[in-house]
């Protein structure tokens, strides 16, 4: 448990900009009692304009860090600190808060199927701290569907669209409102390596041009070589770092 | 796009499913019309004659406790009523069962016959100068065209055969039979005197002179009289009748019990269609929440469903409602007819079954998992 001196100091820390995930000494388990423990003391920062690949066997337990540092579980044990807002004891109402400045992407789309593009980012921007109206908000994702090669499917519903196609807009709906952090799992597991490139370019660019982190845990090594670091987990550990000194896939 | 939309793009995306949902819904709502359209038909039928009074106050024995039990007064109330202050017109309603013979299959029905002395109309069945033109002539009777069909057809200028006695029917009117009743016969009181000259009037129809106040007159009703009489304005005894038929006979806890049957069809209908959207989208929902949306957004989405449903629902079955009633009410002659109350009340009804069923549908939105999505 930390006490208030130490919640302060590492928020003080994250304040001051540079830090976006901070992690420190953090476990969870699973099962009755916390009897199956699935992270054990974790420390981890993850910085802002950096992009970082999770990666390890599967059950390492990469995808219960990515749901703690997006408040989609309660922190256990530790402390995480998310863009300036320690986690542990956080309210729903603030969970919500943290989860507005978060670009989730999913394995699957999981988009509503009655929504076309355009109306799936425009949804998602009714989460935004300054609402678009509906000339800015066609602007805006005209633009950012253009970039990830989907420009003329603006008002297309999923069910007229490929899985690559629907993964893709899943991604500008993570991305419309300019996250300062991007949380993705196996983002690129359903796209061909065009496409695949446009979207780490993409995030790349969101990284070096509004200083935003992204966290992404994937097994697709051809995208390796775009990421600040790689973390390589293993039985709830982190095992490894490697410094990526490449950024084109 | 606005969020308020959401929810109803979701239901309306396909409409082979919304319209089987609209289907399902308004069976409920055709089960609580009938059921609400039964109660007050039979409420109205049974409040008939209070209905078609014309005329300022109604005097009963005081013993008639209801327009169904046949106490008859005292003949000479009438003309002392004729006789108090602010009182213009004091008319005598007689009220008999006779036999009319069916001239189809020679059987003999009963009938109610209503008698008024043919220059004093005390009652809304047509045009009073028609009726007392035609009443006045002896032996002339008016056949209710509402009657149910157990008569056999009877039109004017025909002669009909009533307690043996032989009466030309010289023209129709409009009352309509209730549960009890099948059918009535208008003639005027010198005729129904001259085939029974000791019947009583079962109700006195007084009018009042311009400019006399009602409660006045009937004050001075009420002290003049002795106390075997009962005064009441049209709207008192409808109301008295109303209440008194829902205390006697159990026909509101009958009625209510259906209309509960349908209010539990309808909030299970629209829970089973509302859970099947929301289990068929939960991880659509879930992404919302992860997304960070509150949880009254979410509460929007699925009430915005529900109202949907509950509206869509109530649209179709108050359309086949209309149907079913012009069958009942052909078939019972009852006085089943869609009014402001049971449009209004099946309404409020229907919406309300349908945001219970969306709260309790809500709930596995509410518990829907975000991390699972990872």
């Amino acid at each position: 448990m930390l006490d208030l001196s130490a919640r302060s100091a590492l928020n003080a820390a994250s304040a001051e900009g540079d830090v976006a995930v901070r992690v420190v000494d953090a476990s969870f388990a699973f099962g009755p009692d916390a009897s199956k423990p699935v992270l054990v003391s974790i420390d981890f920062t993850l910085k802002r304009s950096e992009f970082v690949i999770l990666t390890g066997p599967s059950g390492a337990g990469k995808t219960t860090l990515l749901t703690l540092i997006g408040t989609l579980r309660s922190v256990q044990g530790g402390s995480i600190v998310v863009l300036g807002t320690e986690l542990k004891g956080l309210s729903p109402a603030g969970q919500r808060e943290v989860r507005k400045k978060i670009g989730f992407i999913f394995q699957d789309h999981n988009l509503f199927d009655a929504l076309t593009a355009f109306q799936t980012l425009r949804l998602a921007m009714e989460l935004a701290p300054v609402r678009p109206s509906r000339e800015e908000a066609l602007e805006r994702s005209h633009v950012l569907l253009t970039a990830l090669g989907m420009g003329d499917y603006l008002h297309a519903r999923p069910g007229e669209l490929s899985t690559g196609q629907k993964q893709r807009v899943a991604i500008a709906r993570a991305l419309i409102n300019d996250p300062p952090l991007i949380l993705a799992d196996e983002p690129t597991a359903s796209l061909d390596h065009a496409s695949s490139k446009r979207v780490i370019d993409l995030v790349r660019a969101r990284i070096e041009g509004q200083k935003a982190a992204a966290l992404m845990v994937t097994h697709d090594n051809r995208i390796f070589s775009a990421a600040d670091r790689i973390v390589n987990m293993m039985d709830g550990r982190i095992e490894s770092v490697r410094q990526e000194s490449k950024r084109q896939i | 796009m606005q969020s308020p939309g959401l929810g109803i793009r979701l239901l309306a995306l396909s409409s082979r499913r919304l319209a089987a949902a609209f289907a399902g819904m308004a069976v409920a709502v055709v089960v609580m019309f009938v059921e609400l359209g039964l109660l007050l038909g039979i409420l109205d039928s049974q409040a008939l004659m209070a209905n078609l009074v014309i005329g300022d106050l109604v005097v009963v024995d005081e013993a008639r406790s209801n327009l169904h039990k046949w106490d008859t007064m005292d003949r000479v109330r009438i003309s002392q009523i004729g006789g108090v202050a602010g009182v213009a017109a004091s008319i005598p309603l007689y009220q008999v069962p006779m036999g009319l013979k069916n001239t189809d299959d020679e059987a003999i029905r009963r009938i109610v016959v209503l008698a008024f002395p043919a220059t004093e109309v005390p009652l809304a069945i047509g045009d009073p100068r028609e009726i007392s033109a035609a009443l006045s002539v002896p032996d002339n009777v008016l056949f209710d065209r509402l009657s149910r069909p157990i008569y056999a057809k009877i039109e004017p200028g025909q002669n009909i055969e009533l307690d043996g006695a032989q009466n030309r029917v010289a023209g129709l009117v409009s009352i309509g039979p209730d549960i009890v009743n099948d059918g009535a016969i208008v003639m005027s009181e010198g005729t129904l005197l001259s085939r029974r000259p000791n019947v009583r009037p079962i109700m006195g129809i007084i009018r009042l002179s311009p400019g006399a106040d009602l409660e006045d007159t009937r004050a001075r009703i009420v002290e003049n009289l002795p106390n075997d009489v009962r005064v009441y304005t049209p709207r008192e005894i409808r109301w008295r009748e109303i209440a008194f038929t829902l205390r006697s006979a159990p026909i509101g806890i009958l009625f209510g019990i259906g209309m509960l049957a349908g209010l539990v069809i309808g909030s299970i209908t629209c829970y089973q269609i509302l859970f099947n959207e929301i289990v068929d989208r939960l991880e659509q929902y879930a992404t919302l929440k992860a997304m960070g949306f509150s949880e009254m957004f979410l509460r929007r989405v699925i009430l915005e469903q529900a109202i949907l449903l509950s509206w869509g629902g109530f649209l179709v079955g108050l359309a086949a409602s209309w149907l079913v009633y012009l069958y009942i009410a052909g078939e019972t002659a009852l006085l089943v007819r869609l009014n402001i109350v049971s449009v209004s009340t099946i309404f409020v009804l229907a919406t309300l079954m349908s945001v219970v069923a969306g709260q309790l549908a809500l709930r596995r939105v509410l518990n829907a998992d975000p991390a699972e999505l990872y």
